[in-house]
């Protein structure tokens, strides 16, 4: 929008300043060591590479002054001519013209030499080139002095107006000078405009910003308008018909009926028909002011007639007095009231308002029978309220009892507690008992709860629950497990014995070893049977015989075999010793060959495999010798 | 101030000890000690765990189902401080803690009965098949025939006589 552009133009510079900066940029940005003896491209190049930055610049800077600028076409009319009042329409589309033609001839000048230089064929005449071009490219610029400061000027100026929005909604304060405007923005919004006895004491447009009904409202205080016609006006007094003329607004047309501004009321009158064109279509209030110095009813005939007049013809007359503050609010409410809904009258004539009234609508709850429901306010909010304005403490604050107590104060919220009995409210309440939370037993009914309980374990005493179980063992339990710990006992001992002796490989059979007479006797008791008087027992006779048999053996080279033979003879064979009969034979053929079958089973190797069945491997004769040492194959 | 239940465990997590956690989606694992904290951090399932309570009661090695265990509650509703009534839960709970205990104590020992009965078995199948290792099968037997001869002959003599 056009608005926020005005202070976002960039700051015009004065010719020399344009001048300076232009050429000592170029001197900056460009290669500035040449010689002689280069070769001629290169100083072409070079010189005609300064001319063209330069023009660019020129080019640059122009066009953004000419663009920053807001042509007075494009902009809202309030403002257009609000231009025009203050800066002079002509003169300010002059100025920018001339810029305009700066910047062609610039680039003109810049294409010219541009072209020249490429026939220059020593670095001299390349260097006078291309002095010319920028000398010329900088008198063309000191020409526009006059544009440029002009423009500096607007510039500064255009930034410092008041961002007055033309759409939204505005009041608009107007009326002779010394009225009491400014007094009135001055008590409404948060402007501070100077307020002095002189005439004219504003000499623009001031705008403050205000609220109500939950809006934003600007309000515009204009300089004083003297009564004489259109064309005799100054810049001052038009700025203020140019607000009138363009501003949709609320116009608040401020009168002194005590005269104090030194205009009399019928001039007042006088220049309010002469500006009434300029009220059409735009709300219309009458703002009597200094009625703290004169009332309306203080007047004389012929001037309360005036106000009955305007009375009359509809337009509301308000007292106000801007140093008490009388019917300042009044005139604004009524003014904003009487905007708003000239607004919406607007709106709805228009054609946007079809799209929004589709879209609005308003539901209301249908009545189901004849039941009358008014709205319902209960006692107790009204009685509120008016506490609310007495404004007295009804209880003792708990920050009084920290202030009364001071060092001995402590926090004791446990006094508010809501208790069925009071005197409980300073219990000291147990939490935990053993592990357990109170917390999680507190239940109203746990009494009946627990004699239901207790109840319950009686009868399972009563069955015979709990009683320990009598350990009803007779004797022959009691037996039976004695004897069953002395076997396990009997068995673990065997059971180190035997891996005490820490034998691998084959063992030798139980035969082959002698066993002594008296181990044999004690093993024998230990088992229970009677081992006294065995003196003639097989295994002491045999014993002997053995012996003596030995002793034999040794004296005598061996004779032939007979003997032997009838001695192999008197020996019971192996497969026969120790075997009593039949049956027991039978057994024990049975047992060799079942404690064989899980070996064969198995498939393993045992004693009887010793035969090698292939003296010769391939895998370990064959092949080269690698590495590793000869000492076997 | 409450003594909370650690959630791997089950055991008591008193003020000022173990840890709390708290999932991005809003449950809260209090635990009683680091053992517990680094259990759950591996993603152990409490189940399975064989030493915690939670284990014990789901293989039934536990009490479970009782009338005295619904004594003690979380309860969601809090009941105003009435002095009687703390009083009287007070002397409630001590009871209702002594019959759990009891009817705890006698359930793990039902369990473990069954145990005995197959130690009774194990002893006579013991007896039964290994006796020889202490005892010969005729150990005594020879006196007895003594014996026994011994009786008939002065039976005998009795009867000559």
């Amino acid at each position: 929008m056009a608005l926020y552009n005005f202070k976002k133009i960039t700051v015009v510079p004065t010719a020399k300043d344009f001048i300076d900066l232009t050429l000592s940029k170029t001197q900056r940005k460009t290669p500035t060591v040449i010689h002689k003896h280069y070769q001629i491209h290169r100083i072409r190049h070079f010189y005609m590479r300064k001319v063209k930055f330069t023009q660019q610049n020129y080019h640059d800077r122009l066009t953004q002054i000419l663009t920053d600028f807001p042509k007075l076409d494009d902009i809202h009319p309030f403002y257009a001519d609000l231009m025009n009042v203050l800066y002079d329409k002509d003169h300010y589309k002059l100025a920018l013209g001339q810029i305009n033609i700066a910047k062609n001839l610039i680039d003109n000048v810049a294409k010219d030499y541009v072209r020249l230089m490429k026939y220059g064929d020593s670095l001299y005449r390349c260097k006078q080139l291309k002095r010319a071009a920028l000398g010329r490219m900088c008198t063309i610029l000191k020409r526009q002095k006059q544009s440029l400061e002009y423009l500096e000027q607007v510039r500064q100026h255009l930034s410092r107006l008041p961002t007055i929005d033309p759409n939204t909604r505005t009041l608009l304060l107007c009326g002779y000078p010394n009225v009491g405007k400014s007094s009135f923005i001055n008590k409404v919004t948060r402007a501070d405009v100077e307020v002095q006895p002189y005439a004219f004491t504003t000499k623009s447009l001031f705008v403050g910003h205000m609220d109500y009904k939950y809006l934003r409202w600007q309000v515009v205080d204009t300089p004083g308008i003297l009564d004489h016609p259109l064309e005799e006006r100054n810049t001052i007094e038009m700025q203020a018909i140019t607000a009138l003329a363009h501003l949709r607004a609320a116009v608040l047309y401020v009168m002194d009926p005590s005269e104090q501004c030194g205009y009399t009321l019928s001039q007042q009158l006088e220049l309010f028909n002469n500006i009434r064109p300029l009220f059409t279509n735009k709300p219309l209030i009458v703002v009597a002011n200094k009625c703290d110095v004169k009332k309306v009813s203080e007047l004389s005939e012929e001037n309360q007639k005036i106000f009955a007049d305007l009375l009359s013809e509809g337009i509301p007359v308000i007292e106000t007095s801007t140093l008490t503050e009388e019917g300042v609010m009044q005139v604004k409410t009524q003014a904003c009231d009487s905007l708003l809904s000239h607004r919406v009258d607007t709106k709805m004539k228009g054609k946007k308002v079809h799209d929004i009234l589709n879209r609005l609508h308003l539901a209301v709850p249908t009545k189901r029978d004849e039941k009358e429901r008014p709205p319902f306010i209960p006692e107790g909010a009204g009685l509120r309220r008016k506490t609310m304005e007495v404004d007295t403490p009804k209880h003792k604050l708990e920050r009084d009892l920290e202030v009364e107590l001071g060092d001995d104060y402590t926090l004791d919220l446990q006094k508010y507690w809501d208790l069925m009995n009071a005197e409980e409210k300073t219990d000291k309440i147990p939490e935990v008992w053993e592990g357990h939370n109170i917390a999680d037993y507190i239940d109203p009914d746990i009494m009946k709860r627990l004699g239901e309980l207790e109840k319950e374990e009686e009868l399972r005493e009563k069955a015979g629950e709990y009683d320990s179980d009598e350990e009803s063992e007779d004797e022959e339990m009691q037996e039976i497990r004695k004897l069953a710990g002395q076997i396990r006992e009997k068995r673990k001992l065997k059971i180190l014995e035997s891996k005490e002796k820490n034998v691998h490989g084959p063992r030798l059979p139980r035969t082959a070893k002698k066993v002594e007479r008296s181990t044999l006797e004690k093993e024998m008791g230990d088992l229970g049977l009677d081992m006294s008087e065995k003196d003639n027992s097989h295994y002491v006779q045999q014993a002997r015989s053995r012996s003596l048999v030995r002793k034999r053996k040794r004296e005598a080279s061996a004779p032939p075999t007979s003997r032997t033979r009838s001695q192999s003879a008197s020996r019971t064979p192996r497969d026969q010793s120790g075997v009593r009969d039949a049956k027991m034979m039978k057994k024990v053929k049975m047992m060799m060959k079942s404690s064989q079958k899980g070996m064969n089973k198995e498939g393993r190797k045992g004693e009887s495999d010793r035969h090698i069945f292939n003296l010769r491997p391939k895998h370990l004769l064959a092949g080269k010798r690698k590495s590793g040492s000869t000492s076997r194959r | 101030m409450r003594i909370e239940k650690c959630y791997f465990c089950s055991g008591p997590v008193y003020p000022g000890h173990g840890m709390m956690f708290v999932r991005n989606d809003c449950k809260v694992f209090r635990f009683c000690k680091s053992k517990c904290h680094k259990n759950f951090k591996k993603k152990r399932n409490p189940r399975k765990t064989r030493w915690t309570k939670a284990f014990r009661k789901s293989a039934g090695k536990e009490l479970t189902v009782d009338n005295s265990l619904e004594f003690e509650k979380r309860r969601n509703i809090p009941v105003k401080y009435n002095r009687v009534l703390w009083n009287k839960t007070v002397e409630a709970m001590k009871k209702v803690e002594n019959i759990k205990q009891k009817r705890q104590a006698r359930f793990i020992l039902n369990r473990l009965k069954k145990g005995k009965e197959l130690e009774k078995a194990e002893d006579i199948k013991e007896v039964k098949k290994n006796i020889h290792l202490i005892k010969a099968p005729h150990a005594g037997e020879a006196r007895k025939l003594e014996e026994k001869m011994v009786q008939k002959l002065a039976e005998d003599v009795e009867m000559d006589d």
